[in-house]
């Protein structure tokens, strides 16, 4: 009898489940929405001037953890913007098929150059779809490909041991009163 | 004849080298091998098993089936990389693999971090701890099965809470599992803004639906007959095995590191572990449910009472080459959802941008060690459920 009892009891709890909200998404047709930060593909950006960012330091190279990162120096001339003269890449290359999104390329890059965008790469048929060339990462600066909130300079800001030591910042939960306010939407429970 | 062979218990150990003579025509023994592609080992853990009818005489466990070589790897990695990497070898619970090598670090490099950073990471390891004991609960309902209503529901319902923590991971660091949201001296993403607004209904939905997951798993009589006594593991041989974590506090070895040896912030918070001592699978499950309780607990502290401040100690990462530590070495213990996880560090190699060697201590290599102890006696449904409880991660027991 208990053991009749205790089905009916878990039962009970399933049925309770039956009528909550559904909370997958149908994913090729439908799809979540993503975090502010989420990071996923990568873009090579232009500077403000509209020339090609990346100076072609090789800092993003070697400090990433996989070493799929392949970036080849192209020539040094003037810059028709500024008049300085600077370094161009002349190849990159990032193996998608190994990124481990760890974000370090994005961490590290002097002039802000590589970013990660906010949408899923497509995926392939081919390993080959997944290597990145220089025209796809340029291809994916384009505004279908969002960029992640997250660029180098952004990042040192926020990890600044400084940060927050002058002036209050605008960016955090007020400490104490979090934890009473009341939530901003009821749970589903 | 037939081996008589009784479970473990502290009058009557088993002894794990006992010799089967496999071709013996009386004893009519059976070699089943579980896994190491079997889903209930939780990874990949293969299991021989010498059986006498439906009764387990001998368990011989071997590992290794995910051997990655990661420490020697991260002798050849620079600091900074390495704690990328390291959050794949507990797959369950990268956020405090993390912290336990940038503690390791910060250590030899004398590093301080910033108190909001401390609060930060307890903050996290918590809601990471809760994320963890939510797939071993869920895994264990499916490994017990058909425990009527509960089984593949549970494993279901704790998936599906699982997610609002990773939602909340997201939206703090953009990855849902590989975070890489530490760095040398602090953490590399701060939260963002109205980020309690989404963390504290998630606690909430959570623990109220883990009550109607104990209604429906713990309280039920069938669950209770499959779990209570099956596979008991004796303070003793605990001890011996060095057991940490739940596995251990189910046994009644009173330890947590973090209210033992306080590291991040749980010095300045009270913590509570939870401490059985009937160390049967039931016990195991009962802790890890108290401790999501308890988890709960901790990180509403937490988040309330996250200090102003900057989030990391030293400059941000700007290249490669920006940890160097020279010489020295050092142990830095932390307390993962399984166990004690330890980090042997010495530093040294690659003119001191590498580590000369990182040993890492896997709770759940120690527990698996219990399994040659604890399965033989008990029937083969229940070396299921048994490997269920102990909730093993193959990616950190390998390496
Ligand atoms: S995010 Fe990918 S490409 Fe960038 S450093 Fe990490 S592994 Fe390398
Ligand atoms: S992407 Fe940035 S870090 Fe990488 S080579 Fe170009 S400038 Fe250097």
């Amino acid at each position: 009898m208990k053991y009749f009892l205790d089905a009916i009891r878990a039962m009970l709890v399933t049925l309770k489940n039956f009528f909550r909200p559904v909370e997958t998404v149908r994913f090729p047709f439908e799809k979540r929405e993503r975090g502010e930060r989420y990071r996923s593909s990568f873009a090579l950006v232009h500077d403000e001037h509209g020339e090609e960012a990346c100076i072609a330091c090789k800092l993003c190279e070697r400090i990433c953890p996989s070493e799929i990162i392949t970036v080849v120096g192209g020539e040094k001339k003037l810059s028709e913007a500024t008049g300085k003269k600077r370094q161009y890449v002349g190849d990159f290359t990032l193996d998608l098929n190994a990124c481990i999104y760890c974000e370090l390329c994005v961490q590290v890059c002097p002039v802000d150059a590589i970013v990660m965008c906010r949408v899923p790469e497509v995926p392939g048929f081919f390993r080959e779809d997944l290597v990145l060339t220089m025209d796809k990462l340029y291809a994916n600066e384009a505004a279908a490909n969002e960029p992640t909130w997250a660029n180098a300079t952004k990042l040192w800001e926020m990890q600044d041991p400084k940060r927050g030591l002058v002036e209050a910042e605008p960016d955090e939960p007020a400490p104490e009163p979090a934890a009473s306010e009341t939530p901003s939407t009821e749970p589903a429970t | 004849m037939s081996l008589s062979i009784q479970p473990y218990s502290a009058e009557q150990p088993v002894n794990p080298y006992l010799d089967v003579d496999l071709y013996d025509p009386d004893a009519d023994l059976m070699v089943l091998n579980l896994g190491p592609q079997h889903p209930s080992t939780h990874g990949v853990f293969r299991v021989k098993l010498i059986l006498d009818g439906e009764v387990i005489v001998k368990a011989i466990g071997y590992p290794g089936y995910l051997h990655r070589g990661v420490e020697k790897l991260c002798e050849k990695l620079n600091y900074s990389n390495i704690k990328a990497i390291i959050d794949k070898n507990d797959y369950i619970s990268p956020m405090i693999n993390e912290q336990a090598v940038n503690m390791a670090f910060e250590k030899l490099a004398g590093v301080e971090v910033p108190r909001r950073a401390l609060w930060l990471r307890s903050l996290l390891a918590e809601f990471q701890r809760i994320a963890s004991h939510l797939i071993a609960l869920g895994t264990f309902g499916l490994d017990v099965g058909g425990a009527l209503g509960g089984g593949a529901s549970a494993f279901m319902y704790c998936f599906r809470d699982r997610e609002m923590i990773l939602d909340v991971f997201e939206e703090l660091s953009g990855c849902r599992f590989h975070y890489n949201t530490h760095c040398v001296g602090g953490n590399r993403h701060d939260v963002p803004a109205g980020w309690d607004r989404m963390v504290l209904p998630a606690l909430e939905v959570i623990e109220a639906r883990l009550d109607e997951l104990v209604d429906m798993m713990v309280n039920n009589q069938v669950f209770v007959d499959r779990t209570q006594g099956v596979g008991v593991i004796p303070k003793n041989l605990a001890l011996g095995l060095g057991l940490t974590g739940p596995n251990g506090r189910a046994s009644g070895i009173d330890c947590d590191l973090r209210r033992d040896a306080p590291y991040n912030a749980y010095g300045e918070v009270e913590v509570r572990p939870a401490v059985r001592s009937a160390g049967d699978c039931q016990a195991r499950f009962l802790c890890r449910v108290d401790e999501i309780r308890e988890s709960a607990r901790l990180a509403r502290l937490f988040l309330a009472g996250l200090p102003e401040g900057p989030i990391s100690g030293t400059k941000p990462n700007k290249g490669p080459t920006s940890v160097k530590i020279k010489e020295g070495r050092c142990y830095v213990g932390l307390s993962t959802p399984r166990g004690e996880l330890g980090t042997y560090l010495i530093a040294g190699g690659n003119k001191g941008l590498s580590p000369y060697r990182l040993k890492i201590r896997p709770p759940s290599l120690h527990h698996l060690a219990s399994i040659p102890y604890i399965l033989p006696g008990n029937n083969l449904s229940d070396a299921i459920a048994i490997l269920g409880s102990l909730d093993p991660v193959m990616g950190e027991a390998d390496r």
